[in-house]
């Protein structure tokens, strides 16, 4: 017998006894939709609008710096303008087209306002593509439903 | 005639030693194909079972990535870069920063440093583990893949909860990291290191690396010589399995690479068995400067510098940077005119710059065999079009 058989013998019974140890185990899987797997604190998914908890209003003011920082240019603001032509510190809309966010973080980290935050909630899918698109209204219910953090500038977690 | 759809000609394939065996015929694989990996189409002319040509038809995946950073600031960059190899993408965002900093003289904390390289080897763990359960997938062998996704969810799980997503982290930033690791990370990524050390890869030893029938699949096939290697610019596990220790890490060290101790492993042949062992020992290698990283890193420090200027503009010229990833030298070449973004970027991407070995690798050899050396490669379709 040559010996390279005795070699591939002994080597599939080594490769056996692995796979019988691991059958014996517990399974490391879950069912995911019917059992939710839970996310990492600062897990992010979607930039949302963040309201003062005492007022109920946006910290948002418009100012599109958010907007300038966003490498796919998906976000859309623009400030309230009055009845005396000046703008004011308040956004008249907010969209956000979610089809093509890269969940990136730096239109967090460009807020100088505290108003944008990363929300968990990460089951968003759709089968229309307009439904990604979120306006002021719908970004701002994300941020009340799901927990949202906010991490810029090196800090700890 | 369409492009590469030539096929050999009786004399040809007879200077090959084929001569009358059967008609040869092109076949296409992919791009709609589990075994390239992606979105790969290989258009293969065969004789029987024995490959005659093999020619690797890219392209899928191309999203114009070079040209699209055009209009971008460097901070922004740093997101879409993650995407062309995607497998690793802590590299390529390394990438970016390192160029801005090199070129602006950006000098980094000690435990942003630290913990740039901890990341970036845990991440090339991460990816070679992948390599080796869809290499076994390649050669026929499905439970190995299985192993290694579930030892890479523990690694995907680390870098979750550190960076806040478990594929395209857009973690680096550019002085910096974005934030520091949470409390009791670096224990459990010690956990993690040993649970590989001594209970993961001893399976994967006796499952698949180790096994004679794995063994003899492997050897002598799909042999790249050492002068081949060299001519084709091949880098990584492809050129150290020929027996070039050329490593990023040790002949231009970067990060913290010049103050730990590990060794380049090569192989000796340039066959598929040699690139598979060297990724196998590069693992072991990765868990090493991982652990003499922890030693390393200093309990306080700034993650970010505040030594970096508010408006980020590259002095006019041209700058090469390059890293070692998990398939071989990485390198970002920048040409600025002084603006707020590059005038053009090229990506080096080291996947296809291998790839090109595949036709040189699967001559000759039969049709599976030129999927196994494929496997060995290990390219990232999303590198490789960009």
């Amino acid at each position: 017998m040559p010996a390279w058989i005795r070699r591939a013998a002994v080597s599939i019974a080594k490769g056996h006894r692995v796979t019988l140890d691991q059958m014996l185990r517990r399974p490391i899987t879950s069912l995911y939709p019917e059992e939710p797997v839970p996310h990492f604190p600062g897990f992010r998914s979607i930039p949302v609008l963040k309201a003062n908890e005492e007022t109920g209003k946006l910290n948002c003011t418009a100012c599109g710096l958010c907007a300038r920082s966003c490498p796919p240019q998906i976000i859309f603001v623009e400030s309230v303008v009055g009845d005396d032509g000046r703008r004011k510190q308040w956004p008249a809309f907010f969209n956000l087209d979610l089809s093509r966010c890269m969940v990136c973080n730096l239109c967090v980290e460009a807020c100088p306002f505290d108003a944008l935050e990363m929300s968990a909630d990460n089951e968003l899918s759709a089968y229309d593509v307009r439904d990604l698109f979120f306006n002021m209204e719908e970004l701002a219910a994300l941020w009340k439903t799901a927990p949202a953090v906010r991490i810029a500038g090196g800090q700890k977690r | 005639m369409e492009k590469g759809s030539e096929v050999y000609t009786a004399e040809e394939a007879g200077r090959l030693g084929r001569e009358g065996i059967t008609e040869p015929i092109v076949i296409n694989l992919g791009p709609q194909h589990p075994s390239t990996h992606g979105v790969l189409r290989l258009i293969t002319t065969l004789d029987g079972e024995t490959v005659l040509k093999a020619q690797p038809d890219i392209g899928y995946l191309h999203r114009n990535w070079e040209k699209i950073v055009e209009g971008w600031q460097y901070p922004q960059i740093i997101p879409f870069a993650d995407r062309n190899d995607y497998i690793s993408a802590i590299f390529n965002e390394w990438l970016v920063c390192k160029s801005v900093e090199d070129a602006l003289g950006i000098e980094l904390d000690k435990r942003a440093e630290v913990l740039r390289t901890i990341f970036a080897e845990l991440n090339r763990l991460i990816s070679h583990q992948l390599w080796f359960g869809t290499y076994a997938m390649d050669i026929g062998a499905f439970t190995p893949f299985v192993y290694a996704l579930r030892d890479r969810e523990w690694g995907y799980a680390l870098l979750e909860k550190a960076t806040g997503a478990r594929q395209l982290y857009a973690f680096f930033r550019i002085g910096g990291l974005r934030n520091d690791v949470p409390d009791g990370w670096i224990e459990e990524l010690s956990q993690y290191l040993d649970y590989f050390e001594k209970e993961a890869y001893p399976q994967y030893v006796d499952l698949l690396t180790g096994n004679e029938i794995f063994i003899q699949r492997s050897e002598g096939v799909g042999v790249v010589s050492r002068d081949v290697a060299l001519a084709f610019g091949a880098t990584g596990p492809v050129l150290r399995g020929s027996g070039v220790p050329y490593d990023v890490r040790k002949a231009h060290p970067y990060g913290v690479y010049g103050e730990v101790e590990f060794e380049v492993p090569v192989g000796e042949h340039g066959d598929n068995l040699d690139r598979a062992m060297v990724r196998m020992k590069e693992m072991l290698e990765s868990v090493k400067i991982i652990r003499q990283c922890v030693e390393l890193l200093p309990e306080e420090g700034e993650v970010l510098t505040s030594r970096v200027p508010r408006v980020l503009k590259l002095p006019e010229g041209n700058y090469y940077t390059r890293l070692e990833s998990p398939r071989g030298e990485v390198g970002l070449w920048v040409v600025s005119t002084g603006g707020l973004g590059p005038y053009r970027m090229k990506w080096r991407a080291p996947s296809f710059v291998n790839l090109q070995l595949l036709d040189h690798m699967a001559r000759g050899e039969k049709v599976a065999d030129l999927i196994a050396a494929l496997g060995t490669i290990d390219i990232i379709l999303g590198e490789v079009d960009r």
